[in-house]
C-alpha cells in the first residue's frame, strides 16, 4: 500500500464522515433538546441539495456557488421552521411514536412534492471551475471539492461547540436538552427554543445536502437513504450526543471506504453489524447516557384518558360471526381481483395484529417487523424451490425460522427501550436485508426467488387439495390468518397478555412486583416474530415470488402505519388499518402517481386529528351516542381492553 | 387580596386527583412553611403554582393577577422562582453556566442578583465555579440550585424541601441563607417536613395532608399544638 493510495482512501473516508456529520449533528442536537427522532431530516437535507440545483440554475449561476451554499441552507431552515411550528409544536405531548410518525408523513409528502416541483429525474448539480479541478497531494490525486468538504464540515464542528459553549443561547440549549422541565420552570420559553433548535438543525442537515449534492447526485427519495446511515451514526454516538456523532460520522465513513475495497459486496451489513455491536456493549451509544422514563405528569393525559376509557365492548355473537361468514361467502361472487385484494389485506393483518402485540399491548416499537417477514417468505421460497419441500411443511418451518431469528435479534433488543430499541430492531432488520441483497448465491441477491411452487397439500394420504387458483389461495389464507388472530386474540387476554399490558404501563412496577420484565419482552418479541414469519410465508406461497424488498425498513413501517391508523389501543385496530393502508395503497397507485403524497397526507390528518386511530374514533363516538340514547346499560363494557 | 393566593385549587394527575379545595394566602415579605408528610401534596400545590401541573380548577393569583393557566416559563418571569425538591442543576453545565443560563429579570427589579452577589451569598459556589453540577456534592446542588433560582430574580421563592437529606451543619447553614434571602426582600413558601428547621426561619405555616389543607396558624401554635402534630406530622 502506497502512500497516495492512502492518501486517497483516508481523504475519501474524511469526505464521507464530512458529510455524515453535517447530517448528524443536527438531527442529535434535534433529539437531545426536542426528543423527537427526526425521519424528515433525510428529506430536508434533499431540499437543501435540491434548493443548491435550483438556486446555481436560476438565480446566482455557478459563478455564485459559495453565496449558494448559505442561501440554500437557511431556504431548509425556513421550511423546517414552518413544519415545527405548525405540525410539530401540535403533538409534543404525545408518546414518541406520534412524533415519529408525523415526521415519516413530512418524508412521504415532501419527497413527493420535490417530485412534481424538481421533477423524478436525477440532478446532478454543477460545480465552478475552481472546485472541479484535482491537485496531488502525496502523489495521490484529490479532487478540490473534496478539500473543500474535508475543511469545511471541521470548521461547522468548531463553530458548533463554540455556539454551544460560548454563547447564553447554547448554554441554553444544553440546559434544556439535560433537564427541559427545570429549564421551563427558570423562565425559559420552550417553544421558542424548539423552532429554534430544529431549524438550526434543519441548517444543517440544508448544508450537508448543499455540499453533497454536487458530489453526489440529487432525486427525490435520496433522504431515505441517508436518513438510515444519520440514525446508525448517532446511534453508535450516542442519540443527542454532538461528539458522539463527530466519532460516529467518522468511524462509518471509515469502514464504508475499507468497506468498499475489502468487501465490496457487504459494505453495508458492516455497518450494521458495527452499530449492532456497539449497542451490545454499550447500549446508549459511545457516548450516550440512558434516557430518562418520561415522568406520567410529561405524558399526554389526553392520551393516557383514551387509552384507560373503556373502549372496547362486547357485540352480540351474531355480529362477530356476520363478518366471517361474508368473507367466506366473497370469492363466489367476485373476481380475481378482489380475491387478491383481500388476501393481501389479511396477510397484511396479521402482520399488524402480531406487531401490535408488541406496540399497543407491550409499549415495544418495533422497525424491525419485515426481517421476520422476510426470514418467514425466504424459508418458504428456498424450502419450496430448492428443497423440494411440501407447501404444508415449509409453510410451517416459516415461523419456526422466523421465531429462531426474533430470538436471537430479541436477545439483544430487550435490554433497551423506547427509540433505542427501535433503532436495534431497525439495523438487525436493515443486517438481514443487506445480506439478503447482496447474497446472491443463497438468496437470489436482488433478483429475489421466482417461480416458488404451491404443491397440492394433502392431509393423512388424502387426496391432494390444490389451492393454486386464486379462488383456493384465498381461502388457504384466511384460514390461516383467522387462526393465527384468533390465538393471538387469546394470547393477549391470557394472563401473560395481562402481565404485558402491566409492563406497558409501568415497567419498573411491574418488576417491583416480581416479573422478569425482560423475559415478558423477549417471549412476546419472538411469539410476534413467529407470527411475522407465518405472514411472510404466506405471502411467499400467495405470490410466488420474492424479492429482498419485502426486508427493507420501509416494509417495517407499513405494520407501525396500519397500527396507526386503525388505533393502537383496540384489538381490531392494526386490522381495520391494514384495510385502510392496502386498499388506499392499491387505488391510490392506480389512480395516482402522488400516492406517497396522498398516504403521507393521511397519516398527517390522523396524527394530528385522530390519535386514537380510526376504531379509537369510533368507540368513542358509539360510545357517546349508546350512552345518550340509554343503551349502555344492555352493552357491557370492559375496563381497559386493550 | 394578599401578594400570593391559591384559591381552591384542585389538581390532577393523569385520573388521580390529589390537590382537594387548596387554599393559601401568603404576604409580602413573609416566610411561609407548608408542613405534611411523604405524599401529603407539597410538592404538588408548588408544581400547581408554577404551573408545570396546572390546576384544573380554582386560581392562583400572584400581585392581583391570575397566573394559574399561564406556561410555567411565563410565571417565573412574572417573579415566581422554584427550587425544586430533587436538585436537578444542569449536570452538564459548570456551576457559573447554572447561573448564567438562568439570568432573568434584570430590569424588573432595584437590585438584581449578580453572580458575584450570589458567591457572597453562598461562598462555596465560587471555589466550584468551574465544576460541571454533577461532580458536586448534595449540599453544594442544594445551593446551586437555590442560588440559581435567586438569579431569576424572583419575588416569591418556592423552597421545595431544601433540608431533605443535609447534614444538620448543612441544614443550620441553610437556614441562615433563607434569612439572608428574606431579607433581601424575597418571600418563600417553604415546603418542609421537619417542623423545627420551618420553626426556626418562618413565621406561619399550614399543614396540609391527603391534598387539603387541615392547619394554618403562627409557627409558634403549631410548635405547640400537639394533636395536629401527631396527626399529620410525623413527630
Ligand atoms: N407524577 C405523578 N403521577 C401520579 N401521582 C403522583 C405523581 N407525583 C406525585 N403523585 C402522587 O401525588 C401525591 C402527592 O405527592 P407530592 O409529591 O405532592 O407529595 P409531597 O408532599 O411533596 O411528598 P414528599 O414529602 O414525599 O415530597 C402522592 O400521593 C403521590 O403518590
Ligand atoms: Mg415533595
Amino acid at each position: 500500500m502506497d502512500l497516495s493510495f492512502l492518501t486517497v482512501q483516508v481523504l475519501s473516508a474524511l469526505r464521507q464522515a464530512a458529510f455524515l456529520f453535517l447530517i448528524s449533528s443536527g438531527l442529535t442536537l434535534i433529539f437531545g433538546v426536542l426528543n423527537i427522532l427526526n425521519f424528515a431530516h433525510g428529506a430536508l437535507y434533499m431540499l437543501g441539495a435540491y434548493f443548491m440545483y435550483w438556486i446555481t440554475l436560476y438565480i446566482v449561476g455557478t459563478g455564485g456557488f459559495l453565496l449558494a451554499l448559505v442561501l440554500a441552507p437557511l431556504g431548509v431552515a425556513l421550511i423546517a421552521a414552518v413544519i415545527e411550528t405548525g405540525l410539530l409544536r401540535r403533538i409534543y405531548m404525545q408518546e414518541e411514536i406520534y412524533q415519529l410518525l408525523l415526521t415519516y408523513a413530512l418524508v412521504l409528502i415532501i419527497d413527493d412534492l420535490a417530485k412534481i416541483v424538481f421533477g423524478p429525474e436525477f440532478k446532478s448539480i454543477p460545480k465552478p471551475d475552481v472546485l472541479s479541478g484535482s491537485v496531488t497531494l502525496f502523489g495521490g490525486t484529490v479532487p478540490v471539492y473534496t478539500l473543500l468538504v474535508v475543511i469545511l464540515a471541521p470548521a461547522v464542528a468548531l463553530l458548533l461547540w463554540y455556539l454551544l459553549h460560548r454563547t447564553k443561547t447554547g448554554k441554553v440549549v444544553r440546559a434544556t436538552s439535560s433537564d427541559r422541565e427545570m429549564a421551563d420552570a427558570l423562565g425559559i420559553n420552550m417553544s421558542a427554543l424548539f423552532t429554534l433548535v430544529f431549524a438550526f438543525g434543519a441548517i444543517l442537515a440544508g448544508l450537508g445536502g448543499a455540499l453533497a449534492g454536487p458530489a453526489r447526485t440529487v432525486f427525490p427519495g435520496v433522504g431515505t437513504e441517508v436518513i438510515i446511515e444519520s440514525f446508525v451514526v448517532v446511534v453508535i454516538g450516542g442519540l443527542g450526543n454532538l461528539w458522539g456523532a463527530l466519532i460516529g460520522s467518522i468511524l462509518i465513513g471509515s469502514l464504508e471506504t475499507v468497506g468498499i475495497i475489502v468487501f465490496p459486496e457487504f459494505e453495508m451489513s458492516l455497518i450494521y453489524l458495527l452499530m449492532v455491536a456497539v449497542l451490545v456493549v454499550r447500549p446508549w451509544g459511545l457516548f450516550g447516557r440512558p434516557l430518562k422514563v418520561k415522568a406520567l405528569s410529561e405524558k399526554n393525559l389526553a392520551m393516557e384518558a383514551q387509552e384507560i376509557s373503556p373502549v372496547h365492548f362486547s357485540v352480540h355473537p351474531a355480529v362477530r360471526w356476520a363478518p366471517l361468514l361474508l368473507l367466506l361467502l366473497v370469492p363466489l361472487v367476485t373476481g380475481r381481483f378482489y380475491q387478491y385484494l383481500l388476501s393481501q389485506i389479511f396477510i397484511a393483518s396479521l402482520m399488524a395484529v402480531a406487531f401490535n402485540l408488541l406496540l399497543g399491548t407491550t409499549g415495544l416499537l418495533s422497525f424491525g417487523q419485515a426481517a421476520f417477514f422476510g426470514v418467514g417468505a425466504y424459508t418458504v421460497g428456498l424450502l419450496a424451490t430448492k428443497a423440494g419441500f411440501g407447501t404444508l411443511p415449509a409453510l410451517f418451518l416459516s415461523p419456526v425460522t422466523a421465531a429462531a431469528a426474533a430470538a436471537v435479534i430479541g436477545f439483544f433488543c430487550v435490554r433497551l427501550s423506547g427509540v433505542h430499541f427501535a433503532m436495534l430492531t431497525l439495523a438487525f432488520g436493515q443486517l438481514i436485508f443487506t445480506v439478503a441483497y447482496k447474497w446472491y448465491g443463497f438468496t437470489g441477491g436482488d433478483n429475489g426467488i421466482q417461480g416458488i411452487p404451491v404443491k397440492p397439500i394433502s392431509i393423512g394420504g388424502l387426496a391432494g387439495i390444490d389451492i393454486g387458483s386464486n379462488q383456493a389461495m384465498y381461502y388457504f389464507v384466511l384460514l390461516v390468518v383467522g387462526l393465527s388472530v384468533g390465538l393471538i386474540r387469546r394470547i393477549r387476554s391470557s394472563p401473560f397478555g395481562a402481565t404485558l399490558k402491566a409492563i406497558r404501563e409501568n415497567g419498573q412496577r411491574a418488576s417491583y412486583l416480581g416479573v422478569n420484565v425482560k423475559l415478558y419482552q423477549w417471549t412476546v418479541f419472538v411469539i410476534a416474530g413467529a407470527f411475522t414469519g407465518l405472514a411472510g410465508g404466506l405471502y411467499a406461497l400467495m405470490e410466488k415470488a420474492i424479492s429482498p424488498e419485502i426486508i427493507h425498513w420501509t416494509k417495517s413501517a407499513e405494520p407501525v402505519f396500519m397500527t396507526i391508523i386503525g388505533g393502537i389501543y383496540t384489538f381490531v385496530g392494526p386490522a381495520v388499518g391494514a384495510v385502510v393502508y392496502i386498499v388506499l395503497n392499491s387505488y391510490l397507485v392506480a389512480w395516482t402517481e402522488k400516492w406517497a403524497l396522498v398516504l403521507g397526507l393521511v397519516l398527517l390528518t390522523l396524527v394530528l386529528l385522530l390519535p386514537g386511530g380510526v376504531v379509537g374514533f369510533v368507540n368513542e363516538k358509539a360510545r357517546q351516542i349508546l350512552g345518550k340514547s340509554g343503551c349502555i346499560r344492555r352493552w357491557s363494557f370492559s375496563k381497559s381492553a386493550k | 387580596m394578599a401578594f400570593l393566593d391559591l384559591n381552591s385549587v384542585n389538581t390532577y394527575y393523569g385520573r388521580s386527583h390529589i390537590l382537594f379545595d387548596v387554599s393559601l394566602s401568603i404576604e409580602k415579605g413573609e416566610v411561609v412553611s407548608l408542613l405534611g408528610r411523604n405524599g401529603a401534596g407539597k410538592s404538588t400545590t408548588f408544581r400547581s403554582i408554577i404551573g408545570l401541573n396546572p390546576p384544573q380548577s380554582g386560581e392562583v393569583v400572584f400581585k392581583g393577577e391570575r397566573i394559574s393557566g399561564m406556561r410555567a416559563f411565563r410565571i417565573c418571569r412574572k417573579g415566581i422562582g422554584f427550587v425544586p425538591e430533587d436538585r436537578r442543576c444542569f449536570p452538564d453545565l459548570t456551576v457559573l453556566e447554572n447561573l448564567e443560563v438562568a439570568i432573568r429579570r434584570e430590569k424588573e427589579v432595584a437590585s438584581p442578583w449578580t453572580v458575584e452577589r450570589i458567591y457572597a451569598l453562598f461562598p462555596r459556589l465560587q471555589e466550584r465555579e468551574k465544576n460541571l453540577g454533577s461532580q458536586l456534592s448534595g449540599g453544594e446542588q442544594q445551593m446551586l440550585t437555590i442560588a440559581r433560582t435567586l438569579m431569576t430574580n424572583p419575588e416569591v421563592l418556592l423552597l421545595d424541601e431544601p433540608s431533605e437529606g443535609l447534614a444538620p451543619l448543612v441544614v443550620a447553614l441553610l437556614a441562615e441563607m433563607i434569612l439572608k434571602i428574606r431579607k433581601e426582600g424575597v418571600t418563600v413558601l417553604l415546603a418542609e417536613q421537619n417542623l423545627h428547621f420551618c420553626a426556626k426561619v418562618s413565621d406561619r405555616g399550614y399543614v396540609i395532608d391527603k391534598g387539603s389543607v387541615k392547619y394554618e396558624g403562627p409557627m409558634s401554635d403549631l410548635l405547640i399544638n400537639e394533636e395536629v402534630k401527631e396527626k399529620y406530622l410525623a413527630v
